[in-house]
C-alpha cells in the first residue's frame, strides 16, 4: 500500500498536468454547474493544535464530469469531498449544490439532500453486514417516500444488473469479494438516482485489476447515464482514467 | 415488520450478548411473577380465611350495631324469622345465610375465671361447616347438635382454663333486662383460627344456648356467604337497593370494611412489592442500557454510513429503539412462559412456611398466578427494556457523521 502510494503520487505530476488545461477551459462552458465551491477554508483541531485542512479552495464541477481529486494523504482531498458531500461543514466560504447554498441548512434538510442528490461510495465499501446485496441497494430507497414498491424493485434489479451482480442479489456482504462489495456499493449509490456520486478512494482497498474494473464500471455509467462522478485517489492509474484531475497539496489546489 | 426483522438480525450478530440481555429481562420477569404470585396467594389465603372463619362476605345487621352494639347488644337484635332473611337466602349466588349472636361474659373452670367473647352459631346447618373452614378443630369435635349444652374453645382459652374435651365449664353473662345468667356447658372440642389473639378468648356455642343465656330470640348478625368473593360488591349493591335502610332497618357491611388486619397486610405487602418492582426495573434499565450502548459503539461506523447516505437522525433513533423494544418483547415473553411453568411446579411441590405473626400453625405456600400478576410483570420488563434502549438510540442518532465514518477503517 505504501509502495503504491508513492508510485501513484509521482506519476500524477507527470500525466495529469497536460490534460488539465484544455479540459477545463474549452469543453464545459454551456454545461450546467452541479457543485460550486467558493473560497472554502476548513480548520480543525487536533487536540489543542489547529490544523488548516483546506485553504481558500474554489472549484466548479459541471454536470457529467468524471473528476479526480488527487494528492497525498493529508492533502485535504477527503476533507474537500466530505464538504461537497454535506457531511462536514466549512469553517468559512460557501458550497452550492445545484445552485443552492448548503450553509445554514438543518441536519434533516442536509439528510434529504444527501439522500436525493448525492451518492456515496466509500473506500471500505460500508455495506450493512446484516443485509443482502439486494437489501443494501434497497435500503436508501426505502427512505425515499415517493418511490413506490414496484419502482423500487425495478430499480434495485436494474442497478444490480448494471454492476453485474444480479446472481448474487441474496448474498450477504461477507459472502462477496471486495470488488463485488464495491459494485454493490456503487449500485446502492446509483439507486437513489443522484446527480453526483462522491467516491472517497473507491479502489484503495482493492487490487489493481479489480480496482480498474470498478473504475471502468464507473466510467461506463458516467458515459451512458451521464452521472457526475467525483472521486479522490492517489493512484496514478485511476487518475489516468479521470476526465479532469484536481491536485491538492497541503490543503491548497496545485495548478 | 421489515424494521423488526432488521432489528432481530442486528441483535443476532452478537448472539452471546443478545442472549445475556434476553436472559436478564426474562429473569427479571420470572422474579416478578414468582414474588408477586406468592404475595397474591398469601392475600388470597388470608382473604378467604377471614371471610370463611369470621366475617362472611356480607354482614346484615341493625344500623349502628357496629358502633354501639357492644354497649347495648339487646337494642340491635334481628328477628328470628324474617321475610328479608329468607329472600336473601334464596337469591341465586348466595351460598348460605347464617345467624350469629354475640355473647360476652366470664367463663370458669375450677378456680380459674376469665373473660370470653362468644359467638352463638347454628351447628345444625350443615353448611355452617363451610363458614368455619378456616377454623380447625385440633382436639375433640365441632358442635353438632343445636340443642346440646356444649361449647368449642379457642386453643389459647382452653390452655388458660386448663380444660380438655369432656370437661365442664360455667358461662356467666348479663342477660337482657339486666340480670345475670349462668349456664354449665360441656367442652366438645378445641379449635385454632388464623388469628392467635382471637383464639385466646374465643368460644363458639349453639345459637339456641346463646339465646337462652342472654334471654333473647333472634340474632345480631346474618352472615351471607357467596359463591364468589369477587362478586361481593355486586351483591352488596343489589341488597342495598332491594332493602333500603329507611324501610327495612338493615345495614349491609362487606367483609373488607371489617377486615382491618387483611387490609393493612395488603397495603404493607403491596408496598414491598412495589419496591421490588422498582429494584428489578432499575437492574433491567442499567444492564440493558449498558448492553445497548455497546451495541451502538460497535456499529458506530455503520451509523456514520447510514447518516452519510441520507438517513435522518430520527430514523437512526428509531432503528436502535426498536432493538430495545424487541429485546423487551422477546425477553418478557420468555420470562412469562418460564415464570408460569415455575410457578405451577413450585405450587405443586408447595413452599413450607413458618407460622405468620399472630397465628399458631405453619402452612404450605403456593403461587397464585393471576392475569394481573402476568400483565404487570410483562409491562414492567417490557417498558423498562424499551426505556433502556432509548438513551443508546439517542446517542446513536447524535453521532457526528465524519467521526462515525472513521470507525469503518
Amino acid at each position: 500500500m505504501k509502495h503504491n502510494q508513492r508510485y501513484g503520487d509521482d506519476i500524477a505530476v507527470n500525466c495529469t498536468q497536460p490534460e488539465l488545461v484544455p479540459d477545463s477551459e474549452n469543453a464545459v462552458e454551456s454545461v450546467p454547474i452541479i457543485v460550486e465551491v467558493r473560497s472554502v477554508d476548513k480548520e480543525y483541531y487536533l487536540g489543542k493544535q489547529s490544523v488548516n485542512a483546506l485553504l481558500n479552495i474554489s472549484l466548479i464541477i459541471h454536470k457529467g464530469e468524471f473528476m479526480a481529486l488527487a494528492g497525498p494523504s493529508g492533502s485535504g482531498k477527503s476533507t474537500l469531498l466530505n464538504l461537497i458531500g454535506c457531511i462536514d461543514t466549512p469553517t468559512s466560504g460557501s458550497i452550492l449544490i445545484e445552485g443552492l447554498d448548503i450553509s445554514g441548512k438543518t441536519p434533516d434538510e442536509l439528510a434529504d439532500l444527501r439522500l436525493n442528490t448525492l451518492g456515496f461510495v466509500f473506500q471500505t465499501f460500508n455495506l450493512l453486514p446484516v443485509l443482502s446485496a439486494w437489501e443494501n441497494v434497497e435500503y436508501p430507497l426505502l427512505q425515499q417516500r415517493d418511490v413506490d414498491k414496484k419502482t423500487r424493485q425495478d430499480r434495485v434489479r436494474h442497478y444490480l444488473n448494471m454492476v453485474g451482480l444480479e446472481p448474487y442479489a441474496h448474498h450477504r456482504p461477507n459472502e462477496l469479494s471486495g470488488g463485488q462489495r464495491q459494485r454493490v456499493a456503487i449500485a446502492r449509490a446509483l439507486a437513489t438516482r443522484p446527480s453526483i456520486i462522491l467516491a472517497d478512494e473507491p479502489t484503495a482497498n482493492l487490487d489493481h485489476k479489480t480496482g480498474e474494473g470498478i473504475l471502468r464500471l464507473m466510467k461506463d455509467i458516467n458515459q451512458n447515464e451521464g452521472t457526475t462522478f467525483v472521486f479522490s485517489t492517489h493512484d496514478a492509474r485511476v487518475m489516468e482514467m479521470a476526465g479532469r484531475v484536481i491536485k491538492l497539496a497541503d490543503g491548497q489546489l496545485v495548478v | 415488520m421489515a424494521n423488526l426483522l432488521i432489528a432481530a438480525r442486528n441483535l443476532a450478530r452478537n448472539r452471546r450478548r443478545a442472549l445475556a440481555a434476553l436472559l436478564m429481562v426474562a429473569v427479571g420477569v420470572i422474579a416478578l411473577v414468582l414474588a408477586d404470585g406468592f404475595i397474591q396467594w398469601v392475600f388470597w389465603g388470608m382473604r378467604e380465611g377471614t371471610i370463611q372463619s369470621e366475617l362472611g362476605h356480607i354482614q346484615v345487621m341493625r344500623p349502628g350495631y357496629l358502633h354501639a352494639g357492644a354497649a347495648n347488644p339487646y337494642a340491635y337484635i334481628l328477628p328470628e324469622n324474617s321475610p328479608q332473611r329468607s329472600e336473601i337466602e334464596s337469591a341465586p349466588g348466595v351460598k348460605l345465610v347464617a345467624p350469629r349472636l354475640a355473647v360476652t361474659g366470664l367463663i370458669s373452670h375450677g378456680e380459674t375465671t376469665v373473660a370470653f367473647v362468644a359467638v352463638g352459631v347454628d351447628p345444625k346447618k350443615q353448611k355452617e361447616a363451610e363458614l368455619s373452614q378456616a377454623v380447625r378443630i385440633v382436639e375433640g369435635r365441632n358442635l353438632n347438635d343445636a340443642a346440646a349444652k356444649e361449647v368449642v374453645l379457642g386453643r389459647g382459652l382452653a390452655r388458660n382454663l386448663d380444660v380438655k374435651p369432656g370437661d365442664t365449664v360455667a358461662l356467666l353473662a348479663t342477660a337482657s333486662g339486666g340480670g345475670i345468667n349462668a349456664a354449665e356447658m360441656k367442652v366438645a372440642g378445641v379449635f385454632v383460627s388464623p388469628n392467635q389473639a382471637f383464639d385466646d378468648s374465643a368460644l363458639n356455642l349453639p345459637i339456641s344456648q346463646a339465646q337462652s343465656l342472654l334471654r333473647v330470640s333472634g340474632a345480631h348478625v346474618w352472615l351471607i356467604l357467596l359463591n364468589e368473593t369477587d362478586r361481593t360488591d355486586d351483591f352488596l349493591a343489589q341488597f342495598r337497593s332491594r332493602f333500603p335502610a329507611s324501610a327495612h332497618k338493615l345495614e349491609f357491611v362487606p367483609w373488607y370494611q371489617q377486615a382491618d388486619f387483611y387490609n393493612k397486610t395488603v397495603a404493607l405487602f403491596s408496598q414491598q412489592m412495589n419496591v421490588l418492582r422498582l429494584i428489578i426495573g432499575f437492574i433491567i434499565v442499567l444492564s440493558i442500557s449498558n448492553m445497548l450502548v455497546m451495541n451502538v459503539l460497535e456499529r458506530t461506523g455503520e451509523i456514520g454510513t447510514l447518516l452519510a447516505i441520507g438517513f435522518k437522525r430520527k430514523k437512526i433513533l428509531q432503528m436502535f429503539a426498536i432493538e430495545g423494544l424487541l429485546l423487551g418483547l422477546v425477553g418478557a415473553s420468555m420470562g412469562l412462559i418460564v415464570g408460569y411453568g415455575l410457578a405451577e411446579l413450585i405450587s405443586s411441590i408447595g413452599i413450607p412456611m413458618p407460622p405468620p405473626p399472630g397465628m399458631e400453625e405453619g402452612y404450605t405456600g403456593k403461587i397464585r398466578i393471576t392475569l394481573n400478576v402476568m400483565v404487570t410483570a410483562f409491562l414492567i420488563a417490557f417498558i423498562t427494556t424499551a426505556l433502556a434502549g432509548l438513551y443508546p438510540a439517542w446517542k446513536a442518532s447524535r453521532l457526528q457523521i465524519i467521526n462515525a465514518l472513521r470507525h469503518n477503517i
